[in-house]
């Protein structure tokens, strides 16, 4: 029998804020998971700190919480180990993009196949509203003494120059659109990234419902041949300036949808297994390290090249 | 000269990138085939190309324990090399030297530290000397030093007449031609030096050739112009004995795979790279036959990854750990500096991680590529909150060979992290081992309390008795790991009296520790137990002071040596009864607040009232410790700093 999304919660009591944008996320999230029928079991959840970082008590998976800004390196270090798993890093902006932006890049180097969702509120919300690496230079939010004097970096943007090779952006409220985002996102074989637009009705007083919802629009309803798949030098040719262009969209209009899709690349466990042949079958969390308790290695054997010998 | 008695030290040294490695390698392995053991040592600046570095080498019938100097021989074919080294060679022995250098002067020598060239300049100065490499030759001989100025242009030029190669590639061989002269001089017959030129060069014959070429005809210049040795070194002990020739980074990585590690993460940072390298460049292995058999299985492989930082790769290492990988990651301490947050994370969510810490000169970048013991605090009190982990510190390269394997069995064991801490002159030093000291089957792989199949009811930190819960790794069914105080279902909660079973099962978890890890693996105590005066260090001054006391007993001063081997849960009562039976104790480290001794004091309330340090950032000598606690003993003074080397 297929899953229903009622399968993934956990009946944990949510903490959010009622109208906060992470309940729609996590429902799109537990859609997505059941519409793919992927086993909780076999399913992991890594979570930085921040309002979003809770997410992974309220998801029934392999749950991991970790430090502020270190979902994706726990996430990159999991799916090494265990490359079987589905494996989801989840972040605020402050998390992904702030504190842990060094990681946020450098998984994209490797193309490790595992979905990178941010919770995307442009404030730090469990800190009471202070201003996150999405908000616009000049803007002053209620909790904010004064205006942000920090420039918004682009995700989508940065997420491209990385390495992703699936880039979408989302909005928290438009759950069945979402949560289809989303599910392509674990579908592609490579690090996807799901920016996900949510309103912080508590401490974000700028970037409310209503703001949001004059200003985003759907990439395939404005232009139905919307493609953004990149799989040739001739796809990138003759699609990646209309791509880099709705992707820095970002003012009146605001973009949603599959921006970039490149199936090309090879991801970082196919490049173990190049390099490590046994790999695939007997990844570093499902093999032996001994046998009946004694070492698998005769040093004398595996590091011959050391031996003195005329 | 018996084979017992023979007891050689000497020094190679040039600009980094020169060569000296390999000159340096070349001189261990003559001395391996012909029987001997043999320490080498390397002290080199943080510096790619040019700067001077240089390699000590000791040989004696058993393992030598330490370098010191004067030296008997030094090949110092650059000015900077002479003029850094001409007081190290001892009354009688030799230097040998390239003629062509001798009038460069100091102020010429661009990679010589300025302060070392205004204190050579004031020493010339002083004895009315111009401050040339030829005045340092002058002083040499006048210590009684033998000199011998090697003609080094004519002796290339003549090897690339013999081989036909060009000069440029001739000159590479400019360390083997001071190397054979010197070897030849110490009593090493051609042959041998031939041999261990062959298995260094190995495959590349052409390279081969022309060393062989260069050795001989150092050999006959000797012969010819200097005079050959009185006699020839009788072959050592352990002739046709297999050894493998291993610095300190290679025995870790090469106990860690025989450990089982599965994944390794690192950030490349000196002086802990070396290890991860190693460790990659044998990351695919054939399974050993008692293993190939048990498993039918031929082969496996481990994944090292380097990460875009220190940050990352503990994370990265502590995922893999979570998932069910046998992991650990190497630092040094700016790294380990970045790791303390994960540190704790590990500690609350109980992850078994293993951190190999190679300690190098601080505070911050410090001496990035010398020596320094100044990292226990760090070990020991690293991350945030009750923060309670293994720490183990090896003596040597075989105790950290087996420390290796011992550190990813507790962590499994006991699901935590454990802080391997090590040190730079460990990591440089190489030196001979043999089948017997790094035997597969004398270790033991476990696992802990590792569950294959959890139910449904699995409860990741599920309140025991001994303070360990059964742990499933990611993928069998849901459950939760978390940083966050948790119920035993790895919910979060703030909830007053969860918080407090909570604290109280991790503490139980170390106390289980402490109780199963016996006291002989957590202090040792070497020597007389009865002898009144007693030494205290940890780490690599083991083998050091272990010689320390062979020279104290024959001055007539009777010492033991208490080595500090596990810092937590530290050896409460069985330090302080030593400590408590000894007339005189004294502290011996390489940092500057005896940092060992303040932790002596924390756990025992034992205060230790005398020390020796060394801050230098340069290998502790034996000689230097021996006559340091030989003041102490004399004079009653608190502390004597030692500072030898260049």
């Amino acid at each position: 029998m297929a899953r229903s999304w009622m399968d993934y919660k956990t009946g944990a009591w949510v903490q959010w804020c009622p109208g906060c944008g992470n309940y729609g996320i996590l429902n799109a999230l537990h859609r997505a998971l059941a519409e793919l029928d992927i086993d909780p079991s076999r399913l992991v959840v890594v979570t930085g700190i921040g309002c979003s970082g809770r997410s992974c008590y309220y998801t029934k998976a392999n749950a991991m919480h970790v430090l502020h800004g270190r979902a994706i390196p726990a996430a990159t270090g999991i799916k090494i180990a265990n490359p079987n798993l589905t494996v989801i890093a989840e972040g605020g902006d402050g998390d992904m993009l702030g504190i842990g932006v060094e990681h946020f890049v450098s998984v994209g180097r490797r193309n490790i196949d595992i979905t990178v969702i941010i919770h995307d509120n442009s404030v730090y919300g469990l800190t009471k509203g202070q201003a996150g690496p999405t908000l616009p230079s000049w803007w002053r939010t209620k909790a904010l003494p004064g205006p942000n004097l920090h420039d918004n970096l682009n995700p989508l943007l940065l997420a491209l120059a990385s390495g992703y090779t699936f880039i979408a952006r989302g909005y928290a409220y438009h759950v069945a659109q979402t949560k289809e985002l989303i599910k392509k996102a674990i579908e592609h074989k490579g690090t996807s990234l799901v920016q996900i637009l949510q309103p912080c009705p508590t401490y974000n007083n700028l970037m409310t419902k209503q703001w949001y919802e004059e200003r985003i629009y759907y990439l395939e309803e404005e232009d139905p041949n919307w493609d953004p798949l990149v799989a040739s030098p001739e796809d990138f040719k003759s699609k990646m300036s209309i791509i880099l262009e709705k992707m820095i969209e970002w003012g009146d209009r605001i973009p949603l949808g599959v921006f970039y899709i490149n199936p090309a690349k090879d991801t970082f466990e196919q490049r173990l297994e190049k390099v490590i042949p046994t790999y695939r079958e007997y990844p570093p969390a499902a093999r032996p390290v001994a046998a009946n308790g004694k070492p698998l290695v005769d040093p004398w054997q595996v590091f011959a090249d050391k031996i003195v010998k005329a | 000269m018996a084979q017992n008695n023979v007891d050689i030290k000497f020094l190679i040294g040039g600009p980094q990138g020169g060569g000296i490695e390999s000159a340096g390698q070349i001189a261990l392995k003559t001395f391996i085939l012909k029987g001997y053991q043999v320490i080498g040592t390397r002290e080199y600046q943080s510096n790619i190309m040019g700067a001077h570095s240089y390699f000590t080498i000791r040989v004696k019938p058993e393992r030598p324990g330490a370098i010191n100097f004067p030296v008997d021989a030094a090949v110092v074919l650059d000015a900077e090399s002479v003029l850094t080294h001409f007081q190290d060679v001892k009354k009688g022995g030799f230097m040998v030297y390239d003629t062509t250098t001798l009038k460069t002067k100091i102020a010429n020598i661009a990679p010589m530290p300025k302060p070392l060239k205004d204190r050579l300049t004031a020493f010339f100065q002083e004895r009315g000397l111009e401050p040339t490499a030829e005045s340092a030759v002058k002083i040499a001989e006048e210590n009684g030093v033998k000199t011998i100025g090697l003609p080094m242009k004519n002796l290339i030029r003549e090897v690339a007449h013999k081989t036909g190669a060009p000069l440029s590639r001739v000159s590479k061989t400019l360390n083997t031609i001071g190397l054979a002269t010197t070897l030849y001089l110490l009593g090493v017959e051609a042959s041998w030096i031939e041999k261990a030129i062959a298995v260094h060069f190995a495959a590349k014959k052409k390279v081969v050739d022309m060393n062989v070429e260069a050795a001989k005809l150092a050999i006959n210049y000797v012969d010819e112009h200097i005079g050959g040795p009185c006699c020839f070194l009788p072959e050592g002990p352990n002739l046709g004995k297999e050894a493998m020739l291993v610095t300190g980074n290679e025995i870790v990585a090469i106990g860690k795979t025989v450990g089982g590690l599965t994944l390794q993460t690192y950030y490349p940072i000196t002086p802990a790279s070396d290890e991860a390298l190693f460790l990659e460049g044998h990351r695919n292995y054939d399974l050993a036959p008692w293993a190939a058999e048990a498993l039918e299985l031929k082969k496996l492989g481990s994944v090292v990854l380097q990460t875009e930082d220190e940050l990352s790769a503990i994370m990265a290492a502590i995922g893999a750990a979570v998932a069910g990988a046998r992991s650990a990651t190497s630092t040094s301490g700016p790294g380990f500096a970045l790791m303390n947050e994960a540190i704790s994370l590990a500690i609350m969510a109980e992850v078994p991680v293993v951190l190999t810490l190679w300690q190098r000169g601080g505070p911050s970048t410090g001496l990035p590529t010398r020596e320094g013991q100044q990292d226990l605090f760090h070990a020991l009190f690293s991350g945030h909150g009750d923060n309670p982990k293994i720490v183990v510190a090896s003596g040597d390269h075989i105790e950290a060979f087996y420390d290796a394997i011992k550190a990813l069995n507790w962590a499994e064991k006991y699901q935590t992290p454990v802080v391997h801490l090590v040190d730079k002159y460990l990591a440089s030093t190489i030196t001979n081992v043999y089948r017997e000291d790094i035997d597969p089957l004398k270790a033991q792989i476990e696992r802990g309390k590792l569950v294959e199949n959890p139910g449904p009811d699995y409860l990741r930190y599920k309140i025991t008795e001994d303070g360990i819960s059964p742990r499933a790794p990611m993928g069998k069914v849901p459950l939760v790991w978390t940083g966050l105080e948790h119920t035993e279902d790895g919910m979060p909660t703030e909830d007053p009296v969860v918080r407090e079973q909570m604290m109280a099962k991790r503490r139980r978890k170390f106390e289980t520790i402490a109780r199963e890890i016996p006291d002989d693996e957590k202090a040792v105590l070497h020597g007389d137990p009865d002898a009144k005066i007693t030494l205290v260090s940890w780490g690599s001054t083991k083998p050091i002071i272990l010689e320390a006391l062979k020279i104290l007993e024959r001055e007539g001063i009777k010492a033991n040596f208490l080595q500090l081997r596990i810092f937590y849960p530290f050896p409460t009562e069985k330090v302080r009864k030593i400590l408590e039976n000894a007339d005189l104790v004294i502290d011996i480290e390489q940092n500057d607040l005896g940092q060992a001794a303040f932790l002596i004091r924390g756990f025992t309330g034992f205060t230790i009232e005398h020390f020796v340090k060394k801050i230098t950032g340069r290998a502790l000598w034996d000689t230097e410790v021996a006559l340091a606690v030989k003041k102490i003993v004399e004079t009653g003074e608190r502390e004597v700093v030692v500072n030898g080397g260049a």
